[in-house]
């Protein structure tokens, strides 16, 4: 009654249902979790269904006779059974271990059951093998191209994190002029052997990934774990700068210009403001409540500044206030930072927020939330 | 049957056809009244008239062929392949109209979209689901403090007014039709829109990106006044806060706005009885971080987004259909008791959920963390309600 391929989605059915049954009495709290396994249930029935009414795809007398023929050697299993072990794993460590597993274990299946099922498509062997190619290949090479792809970034970012930032640029243009090269030789000698073509591949991947990996060892470079101790990534330090390593190249270019309600510019010495929309130099900038606005910081004097918004006091604890202060990196000559400020309530009477420049005295332009 | 069928098809298209004969359509595209909404105008009439052209001759082919060339048991007919002159031909036209219709859709894009003479600035920022504006400081219109506004948009008819428009929560769009096309406002982004009108009047209009449970609830209106009219209505915004009198009902409808209302409401000016300011805090209660700021109410002709009319009809209508020369009086003498729509602002009050959906019940607010989308039903008393309306008068 069963044909071999609805056996297959039946038992993967009946497991679903029996894992939904458990979930609910067990865990039962999350309807995402409900709605997965109950919609596992309902495809893999429906599968069942489809595959008993065509009969496995109407194989026919053809298809028992190619049945019986033994099936090949396959690594899926292998592979099945490490994804099960990461996930396993990763259910005790940690989720990255355990999407890893769940990505292995399912690609694992996915494989297995196509392989399978091609292996049964008809009595020709090469018929069979075009036919799983035909159906996996437009998703294998893709995949496999963006995983190569990662674990070559992934590798060559540990490498340039780790050692110095001129030697990180000296090492990726020497890379990139060795792949240029190996590209160029390989088109110029379309006749070269195929396993040497392979070879030199995978030993320029093999160093790479082992480079990586050295490099994730060593880990980063001292003056960025400073760095991230001071806190400069967090743009903590609004003052005097102290910072022995502090990034004195800051982002030079200003990504959201379409989001921006005000320049604030040094120039000649002088803290001046425009608005675009209204003519002339503000020394005011008026800003909705509530709501991230943009302001454009240029600096047009000698020297390096940077500009600090001054937002009034936050309570921390009970009577005791801090100041709010934001401030954009210190920024050379002709170079330009982003200040975001979200104010969410007027300034108070008398105590008005302001932007102001250190090293600037006696100069600022009034923030005013309406 | 066929004659049912045929009867059927007449009778939507006229139906359909009498609707777009409506008088009364504040949001008509066909009608601008100011400059930009003109250009608009200018480039749709003509694309819409080849367009139609166009469709009724392929309409009429089509039925001629389905009629015409039926399956009446006749043999199949010689079968041909490619025809290089017709295929040519037929290619080319199209490609011209499309060519002549780009070039001009190209041209008004690119007015649309100037921003360099444009003599005023406003901030204009959507939330669920209403419309904040705000004017930054402008000496030459006599803004010398920058005013907070909602509901409606007032502006100098006459004057080329650039919008800078974004959002606190939801992409939204700001669309007043008769003075120009739609402009999404997105959150973290400032996109500009720039607006004229060449009468005054009260300009409709509608948020045009659906933003949620009260997307259809979500108005505006552009009001336009004369120069002279404008500056007295920017005197007016920036006068002081003046609390109301003493031992008056107005008076103890302040105290019930103090304690109810600025939990998400500012008032500007407003002080409390040991003289410090109040602010209001909307970023502890609202999920955008703002409620409408309701300093000088009764001098705006809506409420909650524009839904409601602060006027009753009567009212309304006076204001509405005034003409130009008469229109900026009458909408500056703002909204008094007499004219007063008691119902739906008592109704406000006393429940808005039930007003306008918003997602205000207490119960249902884990996901925003306790933070409203919209106002909450307050549970006042009628004598609160009472006492409320009769300072909500006062902020004139």
């Amino acid at each position: 009654m069963f044909s071999t391929g609805s056996k297959y989605f039946f038992g993967v059915s009946v497991l679903g249902a029996v894992s939904f049954a458990v979930y609910m009495l067990l865990i039962g709290e999350s309807a995402i979790g409900a709605t997965a396994l109950f919609g596992l249930v309902a495809a893999t029935g429906l599968l069942t269904g489809l595959v008993l009414y065509t009969r496995d795809g109407d194989a026919g007398e053809e298809g028992v006779a190619a049945s019986t023929a033994a099936p090949t050697q396959s690594m899926w299993p292998l592979i099945g059974a490490i994804g099960a072990a990461l996930l396993l794993v990763g259910t005790i460590t940690t989720p990255v271990v355990m999407l890893l597993g769940v990505v292995t274990l399912f690609a694992a299946l996915i494989e297995w059951t196509v392989l399978s099922w091609s292996e049964r498509a008809s009595s020709d062997t090469a018929y069979n093998a075009s036919l799983r190619k035909r159906l996996l290949n437009p998703i294998e090479f893709p995949v496999l191209a963006a995983v190569g792809l990662g674990v070559v970034i992934f590798s060559f970012s540990r490498v340039t994190l780790a050692v110095d930032k001129s030697i990180g640029a000296t090492a990726f243009i020497a890379v990139g002029a060795l792949v240029l090269a190996a590209g160029t030789l390989f088109s110029l000698r379309p006749n070269m052997k195929r396993g040497m073509v392979i070879g030199v591949c995978v030993i320029g991947a093999v160093a790479l990934v082992a480079t990586g990996i050295a490099g994730l060892g060593a880990g980063v470079r001292e003056e960025l774990v400073l760095a991230q101790e001071e806190g400069h990534y967090t743009h903590q330090e609004c003052g005097a700068e102290k910072s022995e390593h502090f990034d004195k190249l800051p982002l030079e270019g200003i990504s959201a210009t379409a989001s921006v309600i005000a320049t604030v510019e040094i120039f000649e010495g002088k803290l001046v403001a425009s608005v675009q929309g209204i003519a002339g130099e503000q020394n005011s900038i008026t800003i909705p409540r509530s709501n991230p606005t943009n302001i454009v910081f240029h600096n047009a004097t000698e020297g390096e500044y940077r500009l600090v918004a001054n937002l009034g006091k936050k309570m921390v604890t009970n009577g005791v206030n801090e100041d709010v202060i934001l401030c954009t990196q210190l920024i050379p000559q002709g170079a330009e930072q982003l200040l975001t400020l979200t104010i969410p309530k007027p300034a108070m009477a008398g105590k008005p927020y302001t932007l102001t420049v250190p090293g600037l005295a006696g100069q600022s332009i009034e923030v005013i939330v309406p | 049957m066929r004659r049912r069928v045929i009867g059927s098809i007449a009778g939507v298209a006229t139906t359909l056809f009498l609707a777009g004969c409506a008088t009364n359509a504040p949001q008509d595209t066909w009608q601008p009244k100011g400059p930009n909404a003109q250009k608009i105008d200018n480039l749709q009439k003509p694309v819409f008239a080849v367009a139609g052209i166009i469709g009724v001759i392929v309409t009429v082919a089509i039925i001629t062929a389905v009629i015409k060339f039926r399956d009446k048991g006749q043999p199949i007919p010689h079968q041909s392949h490619g025809n290089p002159a017709l295929e040519i031909t037929l290619t080319i036209i199209p490609a011209l109209i499309l060519t002549v219709v780009g070039v001009f859709t190209f041209r008004t894009v690119f007015d649309l979209a100037k921003t360099s003479d444009t003599e005023m600035i406003i901030n204009v920022t959507g939330q669920q689901w209403w419309w904040e504006y705000d004017y930054p400081v402008q000496n030459e219109f006599g803004i010398t403090q920058p005013i907070i506004t909602s509901g409606q948009l007032v502006i100098p008819a006459g004057t080329k007014v650039l919008l800078r428009q974004t959002s606190r929560d939801v992409i939204h769009s700001y669309w007043i039709p008769a003075l120009n096309g739609k402009r999404d406002a997105v959150p973290g982004r400032v996109h500009l829109n720039r607006i004229e009108a060449d009468k005054p009047g009260i300009y409709a209009g509608q948020c045009t990106e659906f933003c949620g449970l009260s997307h259809a609830n979500m108005r505006m209106e552009a009001v336009a006044l004369s120069k002279e009219d404008f500056a007295k209505w920017v005197a007016n915004q920036l006068k002081p806060y003046a609390s109301p009198a003493e031992n008056t009902l107005a008076k103890e409808g302040e105290t019930v706005f103090m304690n109810q209302c600025t939990r998400c409401h500012q008032v500007n000016g407003m002080k409390r009885a040991d003289g410090t300011p109040v602010i209001a805090a909307p970023d502890e209660n609202v999920v955008s971080g703002a409620a409408p700021n309701l300093s000088h109410l009764m001098s705006r002709n809506t409420f909650a987004g524009a839904t409601f009319d602060l006027l009753n009809k009567t009212c309304r209508e006076d204001v509405w259909n005034a003409d130009p020369e008469s229109f900026g009086a009458k909408y500056l003498s703002g909204v008094s008791e007499d004219c007063l729509n008691q119902s739906d602002l008592r109704g406000w009050l006393r429940n808005a959920p039930a007003m306008k959906p918003m997602y205000a019940n207490p119960a249902l607010l884990a996901s925003t963390g306790g933070k409203y989308r919209g106002m909450p039903n307050l549970g006042l008393t009628e004598s609160d309600i009472e006492k409320l309306v009769a300072y909500l008068l006062t902020l004139k």
